[in-house]
Order: structure tokens, then C-alpha cells, then sequence
């Protein structure tokens, strides 16, 4: 599966601490929720990113190795995303679409985050969507189907499930608080 | 996060010591502050910043800085001053050294131990080199 990211960074070949440095730099000029791709040889990258991002209140989605290169995914922190405020009327929570799933009921997952997101661990089986494309896309969903909206914490599939609602979807629920605190199955697809 | 560093060692890996930790620091959103004393104004000395000498038999070192592609001092001096990190040298070192202001690389402050003091009172992490 492609990834799509807003910037790729290329640090190969620098070592400790320019990898750091050079995405610090780069991060200031993305916009909230945007996904960068950095390009690191440095192999003590990994655990550095992964606590850059905790420190600066960035997301790690993750990394893939590509030979000698490694591949990290971040994501920008969106201000918006830590005080949600919930409109959509209608919200179930993540032990009831387990229970769903595991009942075989018949349901849409309908997960709302970029696609590295995605890419990097998500519900077996859910439809992707990301909350940017659902205005040209909502039509690849079924109107009368029980669409059970996620996200990594309740806010974009917030929005998405009111934009489907207004759009005459009647079954719809977002799913709180969503993929940050999924403990069941996942797939990946990168 | 405030970091507090104190660089007293003047060598090339006292170098690394000091700015890699530093320019990681302030890249992760943190206020970092180094006090340059003794041999440490080494480290922001205009001339001498750029030649820092190796420690006694570790010479063939030298290639390994190479190899893993390791910025030189002076661009990661220039880094971390980009990035804002303060820099104050020891006034009674530069007295007993007989250096001046105009001895240093650019934006440099000069204070005394009680101006290392009150930054680093409150700071999260104080590390010594």
C-alpha cells in the first residue's frame, strides 16, 4: 500500500543529532495533521523520533525498513484534536464494535485517518476514507448500512459522521475514543 | 523543558558532548543554556573551535568522525545558536586567560557563576562535561 505523505525529508547519511534537528525544522512547516516522511540511515533514529514526537506533542505512526534506509512517519499534533467537542448525537464505544465484530453482525467500520495512519495498523476489514476525501467519496458508501466511524481519538470521526448525516446516511455512530486505545485485532498494510 | 549544561572540557569530544545534546534539546522545544568555563571556551573560541585537539591516543578517531558523516564543531556551534541556545562565558576565566568578548564566535554572552546560577535554578536538567 502507498503512503501518502505531505513531506518527505531526506536524512540519510546524517548522523546524531541532525536527523533531530532537521525535522524539528521541517515539522514548523507543516500544517496540523499533516504526515512527513523522514529517510534515515542514523539506526539510533527510531528510538529518537519515537521520543522527539512524545516530547514535542507530535503523533509516531511508525517505521519501515527499506533496506539501509529507514522510513519514519509522523504526524503533526493538531490543537483541534485535544479539546474535542462532540456533536455527532450518536457514539458507541470501542468494547461494542469489538463485540460486534466478534458477533460477525453486519456492519461498516469506516476509518477516517491518513492513509500512513491507516497503513500502520487498523481494524481487520474497515473501509478507508480518510476525513479530507469524504466529501467527493461518500458515495462509495452504502446509505442504509449501520457505519460505525473511527479515528485515533474521537475528534475527525466526529466530523465525519455529522458530514454523513447531513448527507442522509440515518445509521450512523462515531466511535469513541477511537484507534489510540484499540487493544483487538489489527491489520497492517505496509 | 530548561536544560542547564556547564562545558569545562575543551577538547573534540568534549565538543559533541556539549553541542550534540544541546542542539537535541532545543530542537525537542526545550530553552537550553551552556556555561563556557576554563578549557571549555574552547568550544565558542573563534580560532580554536574549529581545531579542537583529540584526547591522547584517540587520535584515529579522527575517521570515524568521517565515516558516520559527523557535522563538524563548528557547524553544530553555529546550530545551536541558530536554534536559540544561550551561551554565557565565564568572565573570571576569560580575566585569568586574558581573552575578551571579540575572542568569541558572534551572539555570545559573558557572565559570572551567579548568572549560570539563576538560569539554571529551575531548570529540569543541569548536566556537567
Amino acid at each position: 500500500m502507498e503512503v501518502i505523505v505531505n513531506k518527505v525529508l531526506d536524512a540519510k547519511g546524517l548522523a546524531c543529532p541532525m536527523p533531530i534537528v532537521k525535522t524539528k525544522k521541517e515539522m514548523d512547516t507543516l500544517e496540523p495533521g499533516q504526515v512527513m516522511e523522514i529517510q534515515a540511515t542514523d539506526k539510533g533514529s527510531t528510538a529518537d523520533l519515537k521520543a522527539w514526537a512524545e516530547s514535542t506533542g507530535n503523533q509516531y505512526l511508525g517505521t519501515v525498513g527499506d533496506g539501509d534506509i529507514l522510513k519514519h512517519y509522523l504526524r503533526k499534533e493538531s490543537i483541534q484534536e485535544e479539546k474535542p467537542e462532540s456533536k455527532h448525537p450518536y457514539v458507541t464505544t470501542l468494547d461494542e464494535l469489538s463485540k460486534k465484530i466478534a458477533g460477525n453482525e453486519k456492519i461498516t467500520v469506516l476509518d477516517v485517518r491518513e492513509s500512513a495512519e491507516f497503513a500502520f495498523g487498523h481494524i481487520p476489514g474497515a473501509v478507508h476514507i480518510p476525513l479530507g476525501e469524504l466529501e467527493e467519496r461518500f458515495e462509495e458508501l452504502n446509505k442504509n448500512d449501520e457505519i460505525h466511524v473511527i479515528c485515533r481519538t474521537g475528534s475527525r470521526s466526529d466530523f465525519a459522521s455529522q458530514k454523513l448525516a447531513e448527507k442522509g446516511f440515518g445509521n450512523v455512530k462515531n466511535v469513541i475514543p477511537g484507534m489510540q486505545e484499540w487493544t483487538d485485532s489489527l491489520e497492517k498494510t505496509h | 523543558m530548561k536544560i542547564a549544561i556547564i562545558a569545562a572540557n575543551g577538547g573534540m569530544f568534549d565538543a559533541y558532548k556539549v553541542f550534540n545534546v544541546a542542539t537535541a534539546a532545543a530542537a525537542t522545544d526545550a530553552e537550553v543554556g551552556i556555561f563556557f568555563t576554563f578549557e571549555g571556551l574552547n568550544l565558542i573560541h573563534k580560532d580554536a573551535h574549529k581545531n579542537l585537539s583529540m584526547p591522547a591516543g584517540a587520535e584515529h578517531f579522527l575517521e570515524g568522525f568521517k565515516r558516520a558523516n559527523v557535522p563538524p564543531v563548528d557547524e553544530l556551534v553555529q546550530m545551536a545558536s541558530e536554534m536559540g541556545v544561550k551561551m554565557t562565558a565565564c568572565q573570571m576565566t576569560m580575566d585569568v586567560m586574558q581573552l575578551e568578548k571579540e575572542h568569541f564566535i558572534e551572539g555570545i554572552d559573558v557572565g559570572g557563576a551567579v548568572t549560570f546560577l539563576a538560569f539554571a535554578k529551575d531548570a529540569d536538567v543541569t548536566l556537567t562535561f
